[in-house]
């Protein structure tokens, strides 16, 4: 095999480089003064100054944004999945009554934009008296995840060999068994991708907690950080800093499973 | 085998279609009653037929709003879909495989993600007084072309635009060198004995065999161009004046900040069918053609 040509591998590194830019700068920034980035954007920072990590962390309130999303990430990522495991065995290995209307009424979600349900969803909540309240991110983003997640364990189990599904049955066991002992370990890969899609989509969710939560103690890291801008339009490298705090774990979720997560994400598309 | 009862089976998916069913499908329903009524959110909404309907297609922002979501889609869609198709075919070169999976993760970058903090980052890219794009435009003697970006009526939806290109293109060609690796190399070997040209074997070889990629980018991104939201949100809010306002700004602001809840759910109503129409339109053109 040829090697790759000399210009064309330079102008694909050039347009890398290009792309992620305004990362860099939004991180050269994050450690400059206000002084520094006067007296040039393009320059380097004389040192690695943290304060304005401090400042968007204490004073910009991100602490709390931060552990927000935190706090509703996790119970997502394992509410869809628990659900999505029992309802997937159901849609995908069992006889049900009226499967193909269920079926179809979960489907519409994958295609449905949020924006067509958000106002009888926000009158629901603040009824039910849930506005305001953590509920009010976790739970309609658990109805948010079921449809794809269902749709991709129901795959995944129907594409178990069958041998192994019917060598349990002869061995008489339990159907539970047979689900979270033999199923669950044989798709093992679907869920931990699952989870990270998961994750990164929760994480960066934008009109449910934009809406449904209006409470600066109650906001995740993406609104807190539109809050931040709107508050504080001078000092660039404190809102930096912020972009910086919500940027950098997705980054490291990224790096670390990057091959799981890009494998999922086109995977994810083509079903 | 595993069957039981088909009812008592019906308890495996009882929980999720619960959850799924009220607070996605109910609201989804209500939605479609409440575009049917006048209703400010505090009082009992009041029937009115298809007055919010007849409103909305008299009502010249409405058109502006979709013209503009139309308008995204030359960024949404067809940029995304040219650049990823056009750097597919030299990423597909680079043999190194640490250099090519290097090069996959920068342009995936972006993708990941929020749009929210990306608006905030651009704005700031964008910002005439001291924002870089400026200050660089300054430096190399364009001063003329330092404009001010998101408060320009001509230039704010191109810019906003540019954007959400460089948020899909990374994932357009991510999904194209996925289709890539499917495709069998010998037909390329093949073409290059036969002493085709790098456009040849593009346009013969490698763009045929992508075409369940290009529908699968197609559908993802036309449908992301007319949910836009919070890009223009976090950017623009939909102005300067209407420059930027897409459909579900219009929404938004029918609904949350001047409570024309019956309106804005017409609006969202219509929204959803173009949408639902779209997806169906291009899944049926992948059917009729396998």
């Amino acid at each position: 095999m040829r090697g790759t040509p000399l210009f064309p591998r330079a102008m694909i590194w050039l347009i890398a480089l290009m792309t992620i830019l305004p990362f860099l700068m939004a991180l050269m920034t994050s450690f400059k003064t206000q002084m520094e980035l006067f007296q040039g954007v393009f320059t380097l920072p004389s040192s690695l100054n943290f304060s304005n990590y401090v400042t968007a962390w204490h004073q910009g309130h991100f602490n709390t944004y931060f552990m927000n999303s935190v706090i509703v990430v996790f119970p997502v990522v394992i509410c869809s999945i628990l659900l999505g495991i029992l309802a997937g065995f159901g849609f995908g290995m069992l006889k049900i009554p009226g499967k193909k209307l269920l079926a179809a009424l979960l489907a519409l979600g994958m295609v449905l934009p949020s924006e067509a349900f958000i106002i009888p969803l926000y009158h629901e909540l603040r009824w039910m008296g849930l506005t305001n309240t953590y509920l009010a991110l976790i739970l309609p983003q658990i109805a948010l995840s079921l449809p794809f997640t269902t749709l991709m364990i129901a795959t995944a189990f129907q594409q178990i060999p069958k041998e192994l599904i019917e060598a349990s049955v002869m061995d008489g066991a339990s159907r539970a068994k047979i689900l979270w002992g033999i199923l669950v370990p044989a798709i093992w890969p679907t869920l931990s991708t699952l989870a990270l899609l998961l994750f990164i989509w929760t994480w960066n969710e934008f009109l449910i907690p934009l809406i449904l939560v209006n409470k600066d103690e109650l906001r995740t890291l993406p609104i807190g950080m539109m809050f931040f801008q709107n508050k504080n339009t001078i000092d660039i490298p404190v809102l930096m800093a912020g972009a910086m705090i919500v940027i950098l774990p997705l980054l490291a979720i990224f790096l670390v499973f990057q091959r799981k997560f890009i494998s999922g994400v086109t995977e994810g598309a083509v079903k | 085998m595993l069957n039981l009862s088909s009812w008592r089976n019906f308890l495996y998916v009882l929980p999720a279609m619960a959850i799924y069913a009220l607070f996605l499908l109910f609201p989804l329903l209500a939605s479609l009653g409440i575009s049917f009524t006048d209703w400010d959110g505090t009082s009992l909404p009041v029937y009115n037929g298809v007055a919010n309907f007849m409103r909305m297609f008299s009502d010249p922002v409405f058109w502006i709003a979709l013209g503009n979501n139309v308008m995204l889609m030359l960024f949404y869609t067809l940029f995304p879909i040219l650049v990823g198709l056009t750097l597919c075919s030299f990423l597909y070169e680079t043999r190194n495989q640490t250099e090519r999976s290097t090069l996959r993760v920068l342009f995936f970058l972006p993708y990941i993600m929020p749009m929210a903090v990306l608006g905030v980052v651009w704005r700031w890219l964008y910002n005439p007084a001291f924002g870089p794009i400026d200050q660089l435009l300054r430096a190399i003697g364009l001063p003329h072309l330092a404009l001010s970006w998101l408060g320009d009526f001509t230039w704010a939806l191109p810019a906003v635009g540019f954007v959400a290109t460089w948020y899909f293109f990374g994932f357009c060609l991510v999904l194209f060198m996925a289709g890539l690796q499917r495709m069998d190399p010998s037909l390329l070997e093949a073409a290059e004995l036969d002493g085709s040209s790098r456009r040849q074997k593009f346009l013969r070889i490698t763009l045929p065999s992508l075409r369940p990629e290009i529908r699968i980018a197609l559908l993802m991104t036309v449908i992301a161009s007319l949910k836009a939201f919070d890009l223009v949100y976090v950017m623009t809010q939909g102005g300067p004046g209407t420059s930027t306002m897409v459909t579900n700004i219009f929404m938004y602001k029918q609904g949350f900040d001047l409570h024309n809840f019956g309106y804005a759910s017409a609006v969202a109503v219509f929204s959803m069918i173009i949408v639902l129409v779209i997806n169906g339109l291009i899944h049926f053109a992948i059917r009729e053609r396998n």
